[in-house]
């Protein structure tokens, strides 16, 4: 069996999920920070992963499965928004986008 | 081991890391297909092979692919980050970031100090019981229940009086409880921690196993698969014959198949008879012992005990012999179809007194267990357990993909903007005043307005 526990895995997703979480904070290029979504969408997936072969459950691996269509699906609209975006003010600054704003 | 996640891990971090520092919009999504890489890694080494095959090609082939992709089609390689006003907002994301992570050790770091912590459930057996009881001669054994009393191991065996068992059962811990009313059972394993149990096969009578009828002590090693087969023994008592099942796959182009032969007053063999065709549907047991002529010998199958045969791929007309040559059952058409893992068990059928007696092969399929995070496992789960989930993230995707192009399609900005600009210029320059710009002159006096309808509307056009 696997000598590895379960804490060494689920402190590394931490980790990888506070670094995903730093750079939405920081990083102001929106594909930037979409990569980061993407880090942070892995690290929980990791855990999920952890916990499924913790409890000898497969339906850990299910959600996992989950997670991963719905981060394509995401990244395929985000991508074309960032696109159009690109196109109407030549720029992916995330600070330029204030339209919206009240 | 450790030193391999130890390793992976790193490289991980260090992974995510350059890609947040990295100026450059390719480097860091290269960065981040190292890291997604290692996370696939990561789900090899806790058992998920399914999900790491998943995890290079949808995260580091698609997506990653897509991020490149547009990252270059946009030439937004070096976009400039960070504007002055906004430096602040990288000190407060970094101490943002260190407060969840006291927050998210706080549980992990109080539970790593704490003393009692459960024991992770990994090492994992099957067992099941095969009713071999015939049903007519002990119709109170057609329903079996099964209690597993760990503290129980190596105390009691079968020879101790059913109060002792009861009495020591009262203060011993019931990890389950197999219920077996039913010969065809197809699958029926329990799934338990591997370990050492104590079975306690009863008759079930309404209430909690009791009148233990029988005990057994046994070991469930990990990832094992374990049959009782309770039958009528010689002297017509009650007896538990443990079969460990071998569910690791065949060899290539054959079948396993597990024999048991529960009737304990006769020789049993296993014979091939061939080709035959006459009256086929109509002899199943004894009355066609003539019609058989051609007999090979497959295997002897000793009373009360079981006898595992591998058959190559095909079709087979097998028959249950006995030593007199009398044929107990046939299986006509049997289909040997590969990778399959069948356990059949040989058994009286309740009949009528003083007839003549009948037999049946029940089936016990034994192909119920793949290897956890296989894609077998996670198929079934997935399409019987979540069949709608399924279909709702279908339906999810598709709607993103028509929501995608339409977002992406080229003119549509592109169209809207030709039109926009289009009116302002019908409103904001009349024919007449660019037509007096470019002759010099009043056009709406004089014959100019003859001249105009006649040779130059085309300037008219825009």
């Amino acid at each position: 069996m696997n000598p590895i526990g379960t804490e060494p895995y689920i402190v590394l997703s931490m980790v990888l999920f506070l670094m995903g979480a730093l750079g939405v904070l920081m990083r102001r290029n929106a594909i930037l920070v979409f990569m980061s979504v993407e880090l942070m969408l892995n690290s929980a997936n990791l855990a999920l992963v952890t916990f499924a072969r913790e409890w000898g459950q497969v339906n850990g691996h299910v959600f996992v499965f989950f997670v991963m269509t719905v981060a394509a699906a995401e990244v395929a609209v985000g991508l074309a928004l960032i696109v159009n975006i690109f196109r109407e003010r030549q720029s992916i600054n995330i600070d330029d986008l204030q339209q919206m704003q009240g | 081991m450790e030193w391999l996640f130890l390793a992976v891990s790193f490289v991980a971090v260090l992974a995510a890391a350059m890609m947040l520092t990295r100026q450059n919009a390719v480097h860091s999504a290269l960065f981040l297909i190292v890291n997604f890489g290692c996370v696939a890694f990561l789900y090899l080494m806790l058992d998920a092979p399914f999900l790491a095959m998943v995890q290079v090609t949808v995260y580091t082939g698609a997506i990653m692919v897509l991020f490149l992709f547009v990252i270059m089609l946009l030439g937004a390689e070096t976009t400039t980050d960070t504007s002055g006003r906004m430096r602040w907002l990288g000190l407060a994301g970094s101490v943002v970031a260190i407060i969840l992570l006291l927050i998210f050790a706080f549980p992990i770091a109080s539970d790593m100090l704490s003393d009692d912590r459960p024991e992770p459930l990994d090492a994992r057996a099957q067992l099941r019981v095969i009713n071999a009881i015939p049903g007519g001669e002990a119709e109170e054994f057609t329903v079996m229940e099964m209690g597993f009393a760990m503290p129980l191991a190596g105390r009691v065996s079968a020879s101790v009086a059913l109060d002792a068992v009861d009495a020591t059962m009262a203060d011993s811990r019931i990890d389950g409880v197999i219920y077996n009313d039913s010969r065809e059972a197809v699958r029926g394993y329990t799934d338990l921690a591997a370990g050492e149990y104590t079975v306690v096969v009863g008759v079930d009578d309404g209430s909690y196993v009791s009148g233990p009828i029988f005990t057994k002590d046994l070991i469930l090693s990990p990832d094992s698969a374990v049959s009782l087969v309770v039958f009528e023994n010689e002297e017509g008592l009650v007896d538990v014959s443990v079969l460990t099942d071998d569910i690791s796959a065949p060899a290539v182009g054959k079948m396993r198949l597990t024999l048991f032969n529960a009737v304990t007053d006769r020789q049993v063999a296993l014979v091939d008879v061939g080709q035959y065709t006459a009256r086929r549907s109509l002899c199943e047991d004894a009355s066609c012992n003539s019609l058989i002529p051609h007999r090979k010998l497959i295997d002897q199958l000793p009373a009360g005990d079981h006898t595992s045969l591998e058959l190559a791929e095909g079709t087979y007309n097998l028959a249950f012999v006995d030593q007199n040559q009398n044929v107990l059952r046939t299986l006509a058409d049997y289909r040997a179809d590969r990778g399959l893992i069948e356990t059949r068990v040989l058994v009286r059928e309740p009949g009528v007194p003083g007839s003549q007696a009948s037999y049946r092969a029940a089936v016990y399929n034994a192909l119920g267990v793949p290897a956890f995070g296989s894609p077998e496992s996670v198929g079934q789960v997935l399409f019987i357990e979540y069949v709608l989930p399924v279909m709702l993230v279908g339906m999810l995707l598709l709607v993103a993909l028509i929501g995608v192009i339409v977002l992406a399609r080229p003119d549509a900005l592109a169209q809207a903007e030709r039109r926009r600009i289009n009116r302002r210029r019908r409103v904001n320059r009349p024919l007449v005043s660019v037509i007096s710009q470019q002759t010099g002159s009043d056009v709406l006096s004089g014959d100019y307005l003859a001249k105009l309808t006649g040779g130059s509307a085309d300037d008219s056009a825009e």
